[in-house]
């Protein structure tokens, strides 16, 4: 049996050195980087007000309440089409996911509660990576996809 | 809407999916860390009764989701919970890598290391050691817990399904059979890892299991940091 001694290359006195320098390098380049490369595809600010995507001639309005958008809160999602395309055949449905990150499927199936207006019950999750910028895929049958990416409170 | 059976399909091939392409990144290096700590033993069955105790977790957590129809209800009572093991999880890990590098005062614990003398020593050797192999069920089991995003995604759609359920006992099936399967599906992923993790070539060489430990310690060290933040 091959016996590795590494107890005397590491002295105990530079523990709390290399421990700074993990924190450093856990805290400042790695995962704030990642967070703000997926910070610049955010194009909504849900927090706010409604969001607006057109696809054809048909604008695509996506809201979530109660605001801000927080995750591990029940949420309601509204969808408004307005344009001059005909009603959907069936209701829209979202997909929420994150970019560059599977979170696995989690889709808001949406009922009508008016003329082109539709609303679903959905949850946004946590991820423990500290990542908040997520993406709702909103997908109108027989129109198009629209993508919303935007910041959620954890 | 699908049956129920081809619901805990649909969440096999999610669970197998996701391992691959998130629980990896995630989860990887708790098992990554098992396997460098096992040296040079059989890893198969600690890693087995590990992954049970995980599925078990999450079955019987699929199974409260089903009977409560509420996620956020449920893990908002969670919430405590899973923070102290997320940070236990963390501590696990850097208390193994300490161990390896023999950075601990007493940490000749592992195997190779062994050293019966000292509290911490004997802890860790009954806590991690072959010889007690059936620890890593309760492990596994308390390790179900981690806070994780595909994990609770999976809840959500077992608390949906458990709704959609007609009778109470039936919502309870559902959420644990879709979350029973789910797991299943991760665990290919997992053990791949610790499979790789665990090649004799790559422990054999004092510089890698060197790396291994110092990673291992970074990487507690991030699971701490990101439990308190969590």
């Amino acid at each position: 049996m091959i016996r590795i001694q590494l107890i005397n290359r590491f002295p105990i006195r530079t523990f709390p050195l290399f421990l700074l320098i993990s924190f450093i390098l856990y805290c400042s380049p790695v995962t704030i980087h990642a967070d703000n490369g997926y910070r610049k595809l955010i194009n909504c600010d849900l927090h706010d007000e409604a969001c607006v995507h057109r696809v054809d001639d048909t604008d695509i309005i996506l809201e979530v309440k109660p605001r801000p958008v927080r995750a591990m809160k029940d949420l309601v999602f509204t969808v408004t089409l307005s344009g001059n395309s005909e009603s959907p055949k069936s209701p829209p449905y979202i997909d929420l996911n994150m970019p560059g990150m599977d979170m696995g499927p989690n889709r808001v199936k949406m009922n009508p509660v008016g003329e082109n207006v539709y609303e679903g019950k959905g949850v946004i999750v946590k991820c423990p990576s500290g990542h908040r910028v997520w993406r709702a895929t909103v997908t109108v049958p027989d129109l198009g996809k629209a993508e919303f990416i935007f910041d959620v409170i954890y | 809407m699908l049956s129920t059976d081809m619901l805990a399909l649909v969440y096999l091939a999610t669970g197998f999916t996701v391992g691959f392409g998130h629980c990896i990144g995630m989860c990887g290096p708790i098992v990554v860390s098992f396997s460098l700590s096992l040296g040079k033993g059989n890893i198969y069955l600690p890693h087995g009764l590990y992954h049970v105790g995980r599925v078990l977790t999450y079955t019987i957590l699929g199974g409260i989701m089903g009977a409560t129809g509420s996620f956020t209800a449920v893990t908002a009572h969670m919430a405590g919970i899973q923070k102290g093991v997320f940070i236990f999880a963390g501590l696990l890990i850097v208390v193994m890598g300490l161990a390896m590098t023999g950075w601990l005062p007493s940490g000749k614990f592992f195997r190779d290391y062994y050293d019966p003398v000292g509290f911490i020593s004997r802890g860790f050797k009954k806590l991690l050691n072959r010889a007690t192999t059936p620890t890593f069920f309760p492990l596994g089991l308390l390790l179900g817990l981690l806070p994780c995003g595909p994990v609770y995604t999976a809840l959500i759609g077992a608390a949906r399904a458990g709704m959609e359920t007609p009778t109470p006992f039936g919502s309870i099936l559902t959420g644990m059979g879709l979350m029973f399967a789910f797991g299943v599906g991760t665990i290919p992923a997992l053990i791949l890892v610790a499979r790789l993790a665990g090649m004799k070539w790559l422990k054999n060489r004092a510089i890698i299991y060197k790396f291994g430990a110092i990673l291992m310690i970074l990487v507690g060290v991030a699971f701490i940091i990101k439990a308190i933040r969590f």
